[in-house]
């Protein structure tokens, strides 16, 4: 038993700081830019000292999300791909929109964590790739830089709604959640719930669990 | 306020750039050091420092050469793209008068109208962070003059005046020297308006848009993207919260796998 009890380690310290400057950055960068969409939400430029340098904290914040974006493809990749039972998790609503008797096992992460994870690369991809062009539009094709601030807007129309469904399934969706990227353990009965197969496999590399594996 | 309109007759223009030293004088534009590029093409293009332009061309047609001079400033649209793109209030105006005015106060030099724009027309100045661009002179308008351009033209190519009584007049003229008028589109209105000789088509001039049109891609981030962006986040709020009194929260069951 560790000083956490019976409770089971699922992200480590990497894990959860890439996490929270990605997060942070993101949502950073999308009430600045929500500040420079709409004129009437100015104010948000009034609090952070002004559009023009509202506009670099967007630049700066952006570059933090782009760097934290590349670390969390490379380290959550593998356990986002998907798998043919995925499948069968979507069908039943993954339990989260009419109750369910018999949802397939989930191994790390269930198919919706998966396809946000997807989407956020699709998303970020873009964003990132846009606001490149955007830091110097001038530099290139003018067709290519009117597509990137088109697209710069469009993918945050996307990634905007799954943020905020990402945020609620985090939290007041799923009681005993947000503490895996806070402390970084839930409980034994989280993860028979949330990843059943993922616990089995952790047990079976340590008895007792208290090997760090997230 | 009245609306007014800039009608620019290139079939009077003579090339003489009365209106470039007027545009730098009243402005306060500094004078930039040109080289000689093999055509009296002089500066080479608009800048921060240069709002209006005449543009040399040559061409050749019917065996003809045709030397074209033609003024080429802000053509200050009634639906200007610079100002739909423009992310801070201020920065870019349209007003009363007809004319799209930069506040350079306000302006955060993000670039965003340059490429909006589909006449080319605001340059960037690198140093100041701040676009430029010509300002119809509204500061004179609102004094009851006309822009320094016009008011420096000697030949009567540039003139300034209501909105019905330029238009008026440049279908006159336009008859009188079987001249084409531009930009020809109805749908695409704007506060500076040209007549072009019947000779040559508006091809032959350089950095002249023979369609202009708000960008597409503007439209769709102004007109689609930006509403949905809060539409989306609220409504995927208004579910989320929907879902939460309603089928309830996710919550875990000792020894139980799967939902409820």
């Amino acid at each position: 038993m560790s000083a956490h009890g019976d409770m089971i380690k699922v992200t480590d310290g990497i894990e959860r700081v890439v996490h929270w400057i990605l997060a942070g950055s993101c949502l950073f960068c999308l009430i600045t830019g929500i500040g420079f969409m709409y004129h009437s939400w100015s104010f948000i430029a009034t609090f952070l000292g002004g559009p023009y340098a509202m506009k670099w904290m967007h630049i700066f914040s952006g570059l933090a999300f782009a760097a934290s974006f590349v670390y969390s493809f490379f380290m959550w990749k593998k356990d986002c791909q998907f798998e043919p039972q995925d499948l069968q998790w979507v069908l039943k609503g993954g339990g989260y929109l009419w109750s369910v008797k018999d949802l397939p096992p989930v191994y790390k992460y269930n198919a919706g964590q998966k396809a946000f994870f997807w989407i956020l690369v699709a998303c970020a991809i873009v964003i990132i790739a846009s606001g490149v062009v955007m830091l110097n539009p001038l530099y290139y094709p003018v067709v290519m830089a009117r597509f990137a601030y088109m697209l710069h807007a469009g993918a945050v129309v996307l990634l905007g709604a799954f943020i905020v469904v990402h945020i609620y399934l985090g939290t007041a969706g799923n009681p005993g959640t947000v503490s895996a990227m806070l402390t970084g353990y839930v409980s034994r009965a989280w993860c028979e719930t949330h990843c059943p197969r993922w616990l089995a496999d952790r047990d079976s590399w340590k008895p007792g669990g208290e090997k760090d594996v997230a | 306020m009245a609306e007014y309109i800039k009608l620019i007759d290139v079939t009077k223009c003579t090339g003489c750039r009365g209106c470039q030293v007027a545009c730098k004088q009243w402005n306060s534009l500094p004078a930039v050091d040109t080289m000689f590029t093999g055509s009296l093409q002089n500066p080479k293009d608009l800048n921060y420092n240069t709002w209006c332009l005449i543009r040399f061309d040559e061409v050749e047609k019917d065996g003809k050469l045709n030397w074209l001079m033609r003024h080429d400033a802000c053509m200050h649209c009634e639906t200007p793209a610079c100002a739909k793109a423009c992310p801070s209030p201020g920065a870019l105006t349209k007003n009363e008068n007809g004319s799209v005015v930069h506040n350079p106060a306000y302006c955060i030099g993000c670039r965003s109208c340059i490429v909006a724009c589909p006449f080319d027309i605001p340059r960037n100045d690198k140093a100041l962070e701040k676009m430029a661009k010509c300002s119809l002179c509204h500061d004179r308008i609102d004094d009851g003059k006309k822009p320094a351009c016009v008011t420096a033209c000697p030949t009567g190519c540039l003139t300034f005046g209501t909105k019905e009584e330029m238009l008026k007049a440049a279908e006159k003229r336009a008859e009188k020297v079987k001249g084409v008028i531009y930009p020809a589109n109805p749908h695409y209105e704007t506060h500076v308006m040209y007549i072009l000789p019947g000779t040559v088509g508006v091809e032959d001039f350089s950095h002249m848009n023979p369609h202009p049109k708000m960008p597409a891609t503007l439209y769709w981030w102004k007109n689609l993207f930006k509403p949905f962006t809060l539409i989306g986040i609220a409504g995927v709020a208004g579910a989320a919260f929907l879902h939460y009194i309603i089928k309830g929260p996710h919550r875990v069951h000792e020894k139980k796998e799967g939902g409820e």
